[in-house]
C-alpha cells in the first residue's frame, strides 16, 4: 500500500497543544496525521514484551555528563546532563543571549522531544488560569501604582486582553480536565467551574506537605474578597486515581502505589501520568483515520497563495519527504514552532515569508515564560517524600484583585509546594544548590564539605526534609523578548537553531520578590505553634546564576493572538493573519502568560480551536 | 542465546535521534575521540548497541538478561545486501543476521538485531558486512585482543569484570571513595556489618551475585569503572592521570607502604589540599587541577552508591538500604521505602517490570 500523502490535518507535534486537536478530529471521522519528531515511547502494556521505554531510572531524567562542544558559546565546555527525551543540544541547542551580551547555549526552554511532548515528563500541575489572567490590560489601564516599578508606563501599553474570555474557554476547561485525567479539588479555587466533577479524588498528600497546608491556611486568614479565608486546595494533578474510562485506563489495584516520587523529569511506564500520548492520542492508535509518524521532523512549510499545500520533512532515515494537509497545525511547543515559521520564511521569502510578515513584524516578539520562584525550608521531621506526586496544595490568594491593589502588581500567582523534589537520592545530590537544568551538578561539586561524615550530614539533614513552596506568575510582555534565528548556529541538519533574546521587566523583578516573601511567609507560618519557622532561603529565578535564560520550560508567546490583525501573529481562533488553512496551538499563542502553569490551558485552548477547525472541514 | 524478534518501533525509537543527520561537524567529542574520528560526529555513540531490560514473557528467570539490540546504519547511497553479527555471546563463527527496519512499509537505513543475552558480563564482536569483517563502525568501545585483534565490545548490566582500570588502580580509588562516600564512616560501616551478619548464606549469594569484592563499599569503584568505559568515556583519561599522580604522591610521602594501605590521614590530607587546588608536589604539567578532579570523583562516587544497581554500584541496593535503614519513624517504620516503586525481585513493585 502506498504511503498516504493526504489528509484532512496535518499536526506538527503531538504534545499539550497538537493531541487535543487530534484527538477530537479522529472522532469526528477526519483523516489526521501527527507528525513527531521524537520517538514513540510507549508504557508497558502497549509494547510487545511488556516493558515501557521510560524507567524509574534516575539517570534516565538527567543522564550522563556531556560538554557543549560549540567554540562560539561563552559556555562551551560546560558540562551539561540531559533528560533521554530532551534533545542533544550539541545537535540542536537553543541559544540565548547572556547578560554581558554574549550567546550561550542552554537546555532551558526545551520540553520533551517524544510523543505526548513534556506532558510525558512533566510534574502534571494542571491548573487553569483566572478570570483576571485573561483580562490584565483592561485590569490595569490607568492604574498609576505601578510607577514605582514600572516607570515608563511598559505595562498599560503592553498588556493585552485574550480575545475570549473565561466564559468562553471553561467548558474546555472542563473537556480537557475530564478527558485528560486529572485528580484535584474544586473547593477553594478562586476560580468558577460549572460542571462539579471534573476531577478524579486525590491521593491522600505526603507527610511533609502537611506543614505547607497549614502555612497557607494561617496566611490565607482574610486575604479573599470581603476579608474571607482563602483556604488552600488539593494542586490539580494529571495522573488517574481511578480509572479512567475516556482513555480506558484501569487504576492500579492499590491507588496509594501512583506516588513513587519518580514524576517530574520522569515518564510513567505505567501510564497512570495522564500524558497527551496515553490519554488522548493511545486510545484512537488504531483507529484508521489517525497516524503518528514519530522520529520525523518537519524542516519547511510550503505556501501556495494564502494556502499551505506542501509539509515537507524528514523521515526516521533523514529522508526527505512531504505530504498535505487542508489543514495544518504547528504545535512543537513557543520555540521551535517560531523556529520552524521564521525557517519556512527564510527557504521561501517572497512566498511563505511575504504572507506571515505582511501584517506586522510580531512573529517571534513577545516571548514570555513565567516569573517564579519560591522559598525553601528544612522541616523540623523527616517525611518519606518518595510517597509523592509532585504537588499536593495550592493556594490562590495571590490572584485575586485586593491582592494586586494592595500589593501594587500587575498581575498574580498561584502558589502551590513542591513534594518530590529532591525526594530521590541523586536529585538531592544534583539540585543541591543549583536551581535549573543548566546548573545541575553545580553546587554539589563546588561543595568539597560533602565527604564523609559530611556527607552522613548532608543526607541526615536533607534527605526527606526538604519542603519548597513555589509561585508561578505573569511575565510582563515585552516586544524586545523574542525568538530569531541564530545567524552562525546550525542544528545537526544544518538548519539555523532558535535564537532566544530576553530578559526580565523591572516590575518582573519586584513581582518576584514580593510573591517570593509570600512563598515565604507561608513556610514560616507552617509551624503551628510559632508561625515564625526558619525558612532556608527564598527568592525569584532572576537572581540564579543564569537567571536571564530561565524559562521553566514553560514557553510561550512569539505568535499572541488577538482581535485586531495589526497587533497579533494569529486571529482569536489561532489562525495565523493571512493564512487561509495555518494554525498555531502551543503556547506560542498566549498573549500573556497567565499565573499558573500553562498546559491545561493550553490543552483547553486546543480543544476549543479543534471545535472550530473541525466547523471548517 | 535467544533472538528475540525486531519491534521496529522501539529501533527506531533509539536509532533516528543520535544517528539521523546531515550534519558532519565533530559535534561529541569530549576528548574520548581522536580528532577525524567519525564518530565524534554522532550523538551518545556509547547507547549502541542498545543495552536494555529483558522480560521475556513466561521467562522465570528474565531477570538474569538483558535485551541487546544490535544496529548497522547503512549508507543510503551504498547499501549492503547482508549484514550478520558474531560474538562472544553466541557461537562465534555462526553469524546472526541483522534485518532490515522498515517504516510506512519502506526500508530504512537502519538493519537490527535484538539478542537475549546473560547480565554480569563483557563481550566482544563483529560486524560481517556482505563478507567482509568490520568493527562496529557506531560503538567506541574496541578492545585489543591477546591474539593480536581489535574487536567492539559492549557489557551487560551487573558487569564486574574489569574494563577501565587495573588492579592497583582499583585499590586507590577505592581508597579514595572510602573517604568521600559514607560507607566507612562509624556509621555505615555499622550498617554495613549489620546488615551483612543479617543475611543468611543464600542471601548472601543472590545479594552478593555479581560483587567480585566485597571490601569494596556498595560497589561504587564498579560502577566507575563501568561509566569511564561507556557513558562517560572522555573522563577515563583524567582518573588513568590523577590515579597515577595520587600514586606517586603517597608513595613519596610513605615510601615504606603500598599507596592503597597508606593511612586514611594521607588521604585526609590529600583530600583537602586537592579541594583547595593546590596540592605538593602534584605534577601540574601532567594535570592542570586536581579539585576538578575530585568534582568528578564526587559526582561519580555519589551516583555509584545511589544510582540503580543494573549500572553496576550500589550492589544488592546497598546504598538504597542504608538510606532506608538510617531514615525511619518512630515506629521504626522506613521514611525512605525505595522498594515499594522498584521492579522485582531487586524491590517489591507489583506493577512495574523495570
Amino acid at each position: 500500500m502506498p504511503m498516504q500523502t493526504d489528509f484532512d490535518v496535518v499536526i506538527i507535534g503531538s504534545g499539550t497543544g497538537g493531541a487535543p486537536i487530534a484527538h477530537e478530529l479522529v472522532k469526528q471521522q477526519k483523516s489526521v496525521l501527527v507528525l513527531e519528531k521524537g520517538p514513540l515511547f510507549r508504557t508497558q502494556s502497549q509494547t510487545p514484551n511488556e516493558l515501557s521505554d521510560f524507567k524509574r531510572d534516575e539517570l534516565y531524567a538527567d543522564g550522563a555528563e556531556k560538554r557543549i562542544t560549540f567554540p562560539s558559546a561563552a559556555n562551551a565546555h560546560n558540562a551539561f546532563f540531559s533528560s533521554h527525551v530532551e534533545p542533544d543540544i550539541n545537535d540542536e541547542p537553543h541559544i540565548y543571549r547572556d547578560a554581558n551580551g554574549q550567546d550561550r547555549v542552554t537546555i532551558e526552554g526545551y520540553t520533551a522531544q517524544v510523543v505526548g511532548g513534556g506532558t510525558q515528563i512533566y510534574g502534571g500541575v494542571s491548573l487553569r488560569f483566572t478570570q483576571r489572567d485573561l483580562t490584565l490590560q483592561t485590569f490595569n489601564a490607568g492604574r498609576t501604582d505601578l510607577a514605582a516599578t514600572d516607570p515608563s508606563g511598559e505595562i498599560e501599553r503592553e498588556a493585552r486582553d485574550w480575545p475570549l474570555l473565561y466564559t468562553e474557554l471553561e467548558k474546555y476547561y472542563c473537556k480537557a480536565e475530564k478527558l485528560v485525567g486529572i485528580n484535584g479539588q474544586q473547593g477553594n479555587q478562586l476560580k468558577p467551574f460549572t460542571e462539579n466533577d471534573t476531577y478524579q479524588q486525590p491521593l491522600p498528600p505526603n507527610a511533609i506537605s502537611r506543614y505547607a497546608h497549614d502555612g497557607m491556611v494561617y496566611i490565607g486568614q482574610g486575604a479573599g474578597p470581603g476579608d474571607s479565608d482563602v483556604l488552600p486546595y488539593r494542586t490539580p494533578l494529571a495522573v488517574i486515581t481511578e480509572d479512567h474510562p475516556p482513555s480506558g485506563r484501569r487504576m492500579i489495584p492499590v491507588p496509594d502505589g501512583a506516588k513513587t516520587s519518580y514524576v517530574n523529569r520522569f515518564g510513567d511506564p505505567i501510564g497512570l501520568k495522564s500524558s497527551t500520548w496515553i490519554s488522548l492520542l493511545a486510545p484512537l492508535y488504531d483507529e484508521r483515520n489517525l497516524e503518528i509518524r514519530a522520529n520525523c521532523v518537519v524542516t519547511q512549510l510550503v505556501a501556495t497563495g494564502t494556502r499551505i499545500t506542501e509539509v515537507r520533512y524528514l523521515d526516521p532515515s533523514g529522508r526527505e519527504q512531504s505530504v498535505r494537509g487542508k489543514i495544518v497545525v504547528v504545535a512543537c511547543s513557543a520555540i521551535e514552532s517560531i523556529r520552524l515559521l521564521k525557517l519556512s520564511s527564510e527557504l521561501d521569502p517572497l512566498g511563505f515569508g511575504k504572507l506571515i510578515n505582511q501584517q506586522n513584524d510580531l512573529l517571534g516578539k513577545y516571548f514570555l515564560t513565567h516569573a517564579f520562584g519560591g522559598a525553601s525550608s528544612i522541616m523540623p521531621d523527616r517525611s518519606d517524600k518518595t510517597r509523592s506526586l509532585d504537588a499536593d496544595w495550592a493556594t490562590d490568594y495571590c490572584a485575586t484583585d485586593d491582592f494586586l491593589q494592595a500589593k501594587h502588581l500587575w498581575a498574580g500567582s498561584v502558589i502551590y509546594n513542591n513534594t518530590s523534589d529532591q525526594a530521590l537520592p541523586i536529585s538531592l545530590g544534583r539540585t543541591h544548590s543549583a536551581a535549573d537544568l543548566d546548573t545541575l551538578w553545580h553546587g554539589f561539586a563546588n561543595d568539597f564539605g560533602l565527604i564523609g561524615q559530611g556527607m552522613v550530614d548532608f543526607l541526615d539533614n536533607d534527605m526527606g526534609r526538604g519542603l519548597s513552596v513555589s509561585f508561578m506568575a505573569n511575565q510582563v510582555p515585552q516586544k524586545n523578548n523574542r525568538i530569531e534565528l541564530h545567524p552562525t548556529v546550525r542544528d545537526k541538519w544544518n538548519r539555523p537553531v532558535a535564537y532566544i533574546i530576553k530578559s526580565w521587566h523591572q516590575h518582573d523583578r519586584y513581582l518576584m520578590d514580593t510573591l517570593a516573601m509570600e512563598c515565604a511567609n507561608i513556610l514560616r507560618a507552617g509551624d503551628n505553634s510559632t508561625h515564625d519557622y526558619k525558612v532556608s532561603g527564598f527568592g525569584g529565578v532572576y537572581n540564579g546564576e543564569n537567571g536571564i535564560a530561565r524559562i521553566a520550560n514553560h514557553i510561550l508567546g512569539g505568535a499572541r493572538f488577538g482581535d485586531d490583525a495589526g497587533d497579533s501573529v494569529l486571529d482569536p481562533d489561532c489562525r495565523v493573519w493571512g493564512f487561509e488553512n495555518l494554525y498555531v496551538t502551543d503556547g506560542a499563542f498566549m498573549p500573556t502568560s497567565g499565573g499558573a502553569n500553562p498546559t491545561l490551558t493550553i490543552q483547553a485552548n486546543s480543544f476549543r480551536v479543534a471545535d472550530k477547525i473541525g466547523g471548517r472541514l | 542465546m535467544k533472538i528475540i524478534a525486531n519491534d521496529e518501533q522501539y529501533i527506531l525509537n533509539h536509532c533516528t535521534k543520535y544517528l539521523a543527520r546531515k550534519n558532519t561537524d565533530s559535534r561529541h567529542n569530549f576528548g574520548q575521540y581522536e580528532s577525524e574520528d567519525p564518530r565524534a560526529r554522532i550523538c551518545e555513540a556509547w547507547r549502541f548497541p542498545i543495552v536494555d531490560s529483558y522480560a521475556g514473557i513466561g521467562d522465570e528467570d528474565h531477570y538474569a538478561f538483558n535485551r541487546v539490540t544490535f544496529v548497522y546504519h547503512a549508507d543510503a547511497a551504498n547499501p549492503p545486501n547482508q549484514v550478520g553479527v558474531i560474538g562472544t555471546f553466541a557461537n562465534l563463527y555462526e553469524p546472526i543476521s541483522l534485518l532490515p527496519v522498515r517504516f510506512l512499509d519502506a526500508t530504512t537505513d537502519y538493519l537490527a538485531v535484538s539478542v537475549r543475552i546473560p547480565k554480569g558480563r563483557a563481550y566482544r564482536y563483529k560486524f560481517i558486512v556482505d563478507d567482509k569483517v568490520i568493527l562496529d563502525p557506531i560503538n567506541p568501545q574496541r578492545i585489543f585482543e591477546a591474539n593480536g585483534q581489535w574487536w567492539s565490545r559492549f557489557f551487560t548490566n551487573l558487569c564486574t569484570q574489569p574494563l577501565s582500570f587495573e588492579t592497583w588502580e582499583f585499590s586507590i580509588l577505592e581508597r579514595l571513595v572510602d573517604h568521600i562516600m559514607p560507607f566507612r564512616t562509624d556509621t555505615g560501616q555499622d550498617f554495613l556489618q549489620f546488615f551483612y551478619n543479617y543475611l543468611d548464606k543464600q542471601q548472601k549469594t543472590n545479594q552478593y551475585a555479581f560483587a567480585y569484592r566485597l571490601d569494596q563499599p556498595i560497589g561504587i569503584t564498579n560502577f566507575i569503572d563501568n561509566l569511564v568505559a561507556r557513558e562517560e568515556r572522555h573522563h577515563l583519561i583524567d582518573y588513568k592521570i590523577c590515579l597515577r599522580i595520587i600514586g606517586q604522591i603517597i608513595r613519596r610521602r610513605m615510601p615504606d607502604v603500598e599507596p592503597a594501605k597508606a593511612p586514611k590521614e594521607i588521604f585526609i590530607d590529600l583530600y583537602g589540599e586537592m579541594a583547595s587546588g593546590k596540592v605538593n608536589d602534584w605534577d601540574v604539567t601532567q594535570y592542570g587541577d586536581p579539585a576538578y578532579f575530585l568534582q568528578i570523583l564526587r559526582r561519580h562516587a555519589f551516583t555509584g552508591a545511589f544510582s540503580h544497581p543494573k549500572y553496576g554500584g550500589n550492589v544488592g541496593a546497598l546504598g538504597w538500604r542504608y538510606l532506608a535503614d538510617r531514615f525511619k519513624d518512630s515506629e521504626g517504620a522506613t521514611l525512605f521505602d525505595w522498594s515499594r516503586s522498584i521492579e522485582p525481585p531487586l524491590g517489591v513493585n507489583p506493577d512495574y517490570r523495570g
